[in-house]
């Protein structure tokens, strides 16, 4: 079922344009938004080190984002699920995190890429079917099966590369 | 049954198949087209006719060997063909509870070699002219009609044939079937048309098809041009029988509406059964231009008797067709076998299926619909010729991000306008205003996000006059039906991405 954004009339899945009112309902159909682009090749000097922090993340309620191109770390205060992902004028939905500061568009980063989720002391990650995928210390994770995160990992979201820390 | 196309290419086998692997071919087809599983669907009964006369033939050891040896209905390496291309907009599919939509684009492209050698020859056309003489033609209508007629003479060859009948509440025949030889002797009969009288189209129609059929020859284009003014009342059954069956001996009708007063879903129904176009002409003067254009479009013919049967599985439905290229018009649906008239040598005709999947669908790989295109090569010495396309999709839980194909949704942003126009009136027809002029406003708004600012305002304004009157001006209706329809036309065949 989609519903349509313009008028809520229930589309079957597959419509393109709302049966009601017409407007489109696919990224590509609704106009501006920009695709997520197909990287070509994903080069070998990103390959990852492994490291092996602490899983346990304890009773802390945020963790810092480091980027490897840009110099401020962000840090993010931790939802019970965290959505990592690039902010579109036009999306409905808006990610928790907006990697669009840190050149998402040109690193292949999809809108809904991949969220960090808490459970009682630990944090996983999951890819949300990203177009170019997430890799956690150099493996690509399959979509929608969560990863224990470590304090100090790798996470390449398409060919943007960080490294999260607890706090 | 004689079996008209090559039979390996119709059960989709390598020539050296076994039988054993002929009888698979055939049983998977059948589990999919016997009219005991399929009956819906006429597109479904014809090709299983062709699948099980392919069948019949390469079973019997002595036939086959004959059909081997000779191969009569293969094409040979200088034979020029066309291919059908269907793009699906998805390739896999979620697996849901509920029913889901899938668009089907089939698309054929005439052979590039005919394209550049188009220039070299000309088309022979069999060209009748049925024009309408009623009363309501008095004037610069008549007039306009009749310099267009003296244009068309003085284009065609001594090679052409030509006839023209014009009708009020009977027929004349103004020119009987005959080579354009003499063309002063030919313009000057149709100078003496006057007006006078009713509109009875079948009258001039039947007389028409039958001056077309004294020609009817399979190296001809044999084109009917219909052109009227007016209502036609309670002949439409008979005229639609007529076009039926003209489609069946290869004559193809198309029709031209001439001001506002005309009823244009007939016209659309009369020459959707013989794959000919449509169209609203507004003004007296751009008649001249729309005949010579439309006949000009003649004389690049490629093929003829065009047809598209489609055959969707037992469990899926057929909601929509809707030919996009040449001439955008709407096809009914209800049969699977869709006559697409002639194709052009250097513009592909493509068209449009919205089909529904069931739910429940299990996961892996499964067949859709079945589609083939067949056709009269006009360069060829054996004409006939058909392609086959199955259509298969993948049903998984795997989920995939994949953008559904430029060209389908670049046709259906368009289709979404001339739909919502559609739907307006239909809800004027059942007498909900409410309805209508939601659906009005809703084009409007569409309109305007396209650009298309006068279309939007003309929109607008007859949403305004359905709320106050419960209906819509001639002209507001015909306006908005003829102009979303020709905005399909736009790009239409330059997204081929």
């Amino acid at each position: 079922m989609i519903i349509c954004p313009y008028c809520g009339n229930e589309n079957r899945e597959g419509i393109l344009f709302c049966d009601n009112c017409g407007q489109g309902l696919t990224d590509a159909s609704s106009g501006t938004t920009l695709p997520t682009r197909q990287l070509e090749q994903m080069p070998n000097e990103l390959s990852a080190r492994a490291t092996w922090g602490t899983a346990s993340i304890g009773q802390k309620s945020s963790i810092v984002i480091h980027f490897r191109e840009t110099d401020d770390p962000v840090t993010v205060q931790l939802k019970d699920k965290t959505v990592i992902g690039r902010s579109d004028s036009t999306s409905v939905r808006k990610p928790d995190v907006d990697l669009t500061p840190h050149g998402a568009l040109e690193k292949g980063v999809s809108r809904m890429h991949a969220s960090i989720e808490r459970n009682e002391d630990t944090l996983t990650l999951v890819d949300l079917g990203s177009s170019n995928g997430t890799h956690l210390n150099g493996q690509r994770l399959a979509p929608d099966q969560p990863r224990v995160l470590r304090d100090g990992d790798e996470i390449r979201f398409g060919k943007l590369v960080a490294h999260i820390y607890f706090k | 049954m004689a079996i008209k196309f090559d039979p390996y290419a119709i059960l989709g086998i390598a020539p050296e198949a076994t039988v054993d692997e002929i009888k698979q071919a055939y049983r998977r087809i059948a589990r999919r087209l016997h009219p005991d599983v399929n009956p819906r669907y006429e597109g479904a009964k014809e090709q299983f006719q062709d699948v099980t006369a392919a069948y019949e033939l390469l079973l019997d050891p002595v036939h086959r060997k004959n059909y081997d040896q000779q191969a009569p209905n293969a094409l040979k390496p200088d034979d020029y063909y066309f291919n059908l291309q269907v793009t699906p907009s998805k390739r896999t599919i979620i697996p849901l509870k509920e029913p889901q939509v899938i668009y089907l684009l089939a698309e054929i492209f005439p052979d590039p070699r005919a394209q550049e050698n188009m220039s070299k020859r000309e088309t022979r056309l069999n060209l009748t002219l049925v024009l309408d003489h009623s009363n309501s033609m008095k004037g610069v209508r008549m007039e306009k009609v009749k310099v267009a007629a003296h244009q068309i003479i003085d284009n065609l060859s001594s090679d052409d044939i030509l006839s023209v009948v014009s009708f009020n509440d009977r027929a004349t025949t103004v020119i009987g079937a005959t080579s354009v030889d003499d063309k002063p002797a030919l313009k000057a009969k149709v100078s003496m048309i006057a007006p006078s009288g009713g509109t009875e189209i079948y009258q001039g129609l039947s007389e028409g098809v039958k001056q077309n059929g004294k020609f009817l020859g399979p190296k001809l284009v044999n084109h009917v041009i219909l052109l009227t003014d007016g209502h036609t009342y309670g002949d439409q059954d008979n005229c639609l029988q007529l076009a039926t069956q003209a489609n069946k001996d290869g004559i193809n009708i198309s029709a031209m509406g001439l001001g506002n007063d005309w009823n244009d879903k007939f016209l659309d129904d009369l020459v959707s059964k013989t794959g000919g176009s449509s169209v609203y002409i507004d003004s007296a003067s751009a008649v001249v231009s729309y005949l010579n254009d439309h006949v000009r479009s003649l004389t690049n013919a490629f093929a003829e008797r065009l047809m598209l049967s489609i055959a969707p599985d037992p469990d899926v439905q057929m909601e929509l067709a809707f030919k996009l290229s040449p001439h955008p018009q709407p096809l009914d649906h209800t049969t699977g076998i869709i006559p697409l008239g002639s194709m052009q040598a250097h513009r592909p005709v493509s068209v449009l299926f919205q089909l529904q999947l069931p739910g429940e669908m299990k996961d892996g790989f499964r067949s859709v619909a079945r589609i083939a295109s067949s056709g009269d090569i006009l360069e060829n010495s054996k004409q006939f010729m058909q392609i086959v396309s199955d259509i298969s999709l993948e049903v998984t839980e795997e989920h995939t991000n994949d953008e559904p194909p430029p060209g389908i949704l670049d046709a259906l942003s368009k289709l979404t306008l001339y739909r919502l126009q559609d739907r307006a009136q239909e809800a004027l027809e059942r007498g909900d205003v409410a309805e209508a002029t939601r659906r009005l406003e809703n084009l409007a708004t569409r309109l305007l996000e396209r650009g298309e600012e006068a279309l939007a305002n003309q929109a607008l304004l007859e949403a305004r006059r359905v709320a106050h009157t419960n209906g819509l001006s001639d002209k507001g209706r015909m306006t908005l039906k003829y102009q979303t329809r020709h905005l399909l036309l736009n790009e239409s065949s330059g997204d081929q991405s």
